[in-house]
């Protein structure tokens, strides 16, 4: 579903992202972690041509996303993604922020997306709260809104950036519970998050960034049990004394 | 010691309506042709096109480094002739109010697009990330998501802008068209009763620019606590 094939960026001459390589395929859930600066926004933000990379190759679903042919607002249409600061439009109600790409995007009716989003409000508890604005609701609600306006477009594919790490703690289990549930019906993730419960829980894999590269790439047993690189190590210990 | 007498004002109350009219007609057209303008100044002016960008930088500097009076000045000796000789029109048909709106939209137009162009810098970058990320093309994203928002933290600078530009269209004086300053000029002149009416017209723009700048200043606070 997504394969990215030495992907590399910089700025000026800080190279943030090094010849990455890795794939996700259908139904799979990839947990990215590693410390703050090591790339791991910049490579999500990759995937649907949110940044753009100097050279390398990514192809979700088919599509090459560095092709200068390629129409980037559609392709951004099938990735869903999801950011640490939640970025709901503040000037726009609950209700139509889950309504207006789908009307203004994918082409439906008002009452179309007024429908799949009561819907989809409904699943994340959030229904009583769709006419209100999202500078009334609390940090965990509005996050869980932001995942129902990524579903509201029938994604083939999440994208999460640090969803829980802007959270107070009491409201980041209802994050991940929706995360969970999401990723137990199958749904394509890749999910930057040092909740290292929610990795050990879901992830098929995980994915340990430093410096740019991608250090560690396996099963969540292997990366759990075993880490291979020193960085690593460190970074899993220093995680889970917490 | 100058003897009071303010009787000419109440026959000449209708007359100074019209003069009133014509200073509000140029003040909204301007504000709204120079909102509409100076958006499109400052998209041009955020546009990674750089020729775009240069046009538009050029524009404001230019236009904030002469005065207004001169502007309005060559808008008067020059666009009526401009009309006349590409569209046809009359030779000798009022242009005076045309050309007045079309200086002060244009010389605005370069003061609203700064306004602008700091309220879209105000909205913070996630929020052009998250609707993009929805599959909306730059244009929607900024119709539809950075330029509301962008607009409502700019309403007070706007209208205040507006109050300003108020104050302003008393230049107009220079094509001796009768706005409402020049109406009361020519009453007082024709009545021999000038400081009378200039002291009246002076209490007359001092009681709505106040007025609206209060409103303005409740407005403000009121998106502050929201
Ligand atoms: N516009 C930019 N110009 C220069 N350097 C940048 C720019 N954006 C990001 N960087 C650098 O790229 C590196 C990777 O950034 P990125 O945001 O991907 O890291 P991250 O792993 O997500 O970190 P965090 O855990 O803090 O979110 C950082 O060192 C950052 O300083
Ligand atoms: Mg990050």
């Amino acid at each position: 579903m997504i394969t990215m094939n030495k992907v590399s960026k910089h700025y000026g001459s800080f190279q943030v992202l090094a010849d990455c390589t890795t794939q996700v395929h259908k139904g799979e859930v990839i947990v990215v972690c590693g410390p703050s600066g090591s790339g791991k926004s910049t490579l999500i933000k990759c995937v649907n041509g949110l940044e753009p990379f100097q050279s390398g190759e990514i192809i979700v679903n088919g599509v090459s996303v560095g092709d200068p042919k390629t129409n980037l607002s559609k392709l951004r249409s099938t990735v869903g993604m999801v950011f640490q600061n939640f970025e709901l439009f503040p000037h726009m109600s609950i209700i139509d922020n889950l309504a207006i790409a789908q009307t203004k995007v994918l082409g439906r009716t008002q009452e179309q997306a007024r429908e799949k989003g009561f819907k989809l409000l409904d699943r994340v508890g959030l229904r009583a709260q769709a006419e209100k604005y999202p500078g009334q609701l609390s940090g965990g609600q509005q996050q869980r809104v932001a995942i129902a306006r990524a579903l509201a477009m029938d994604p083939i594919c999440m994208l999460f950036d640090e969803p829980t790490s802007a959270l107070d703690p009491e409201m980041v289990n209802e994050v991940l519970d929706v995360m969970t549930e999401l990723a137990q019906e199958g749904m394509t993730m890749m999910c930057v998050t040092h909740e290292m419960g929610f990795a050990k829980r879901v992830a098929s894999r995980v994915i340990f960034m430093d410096q740019g590269r991608i250090v560690e790439d396996d099963s969540k047993e292997a990366f759990f049990e075993h880490a291979r690189s020193e960085r690593a190590q460190q970074f899993l210990a220093k995680i889970l004394h917490h | 010691m100058h003897e009071f007498d303010w009787s000419s004002i109440p026959n000449a109350l209708p007359f100074l309506w019209e003069g009133m009219k014509i200073s509000l007609n140029i003040t909204v057209s301007a504000v709204i042709f120079g909102i509409v303008w100076g958006t499109l100044l400052a998209l041009m002016r955020l546009s990674p096109i750089k020729p775009l960008s240069w046009f538009a930088a050029g524009y404001v500097n230019l236009f904030r480094a002469i005065p207004l009076v001169m502007v309005l000045l060559w808008f008067f000796l020059i666009v009526p002739h401009l009309l006349e000789s590409l569209f046809g029109f009359p030779r000798g048909s009022d242009m005076r109010l045309s050309s007045a709106i079309a200086g002060f939209a244009l010389f605005e137009a370069a003061y609203y697009s700064e306004i602008i162009r700091a309220g879209i810098q105000s909205v913070p970058k996630g929020q052009m990330g998250a609707a993009s990320a929805l599959g909306m093309t730059y244009g929607q994203a900024m119709r539809l998501v950075v330029l509301p928002q962008a607009f409502r933290n700019m309403v007070p600078l706007l209208l205040t802008q507006g109050i300003i530009l108020f104050q302003d269209t008393s230049l107009v004086y220079v094509s001796a068209l009768a706005d409402f300053f020049g109406a009361a000029y020519k009453v007082g002149d024709r009545d021999g009763r000038l400081v009378e009416l200039l002291l009246f017209a002076g209490a007359v723009y001092f009681v709505i620019c106040f007025t609206a700048s209060r409103i303005v200043r409740h407005y403000q606070n009121k998106l502050k606590t929201a």
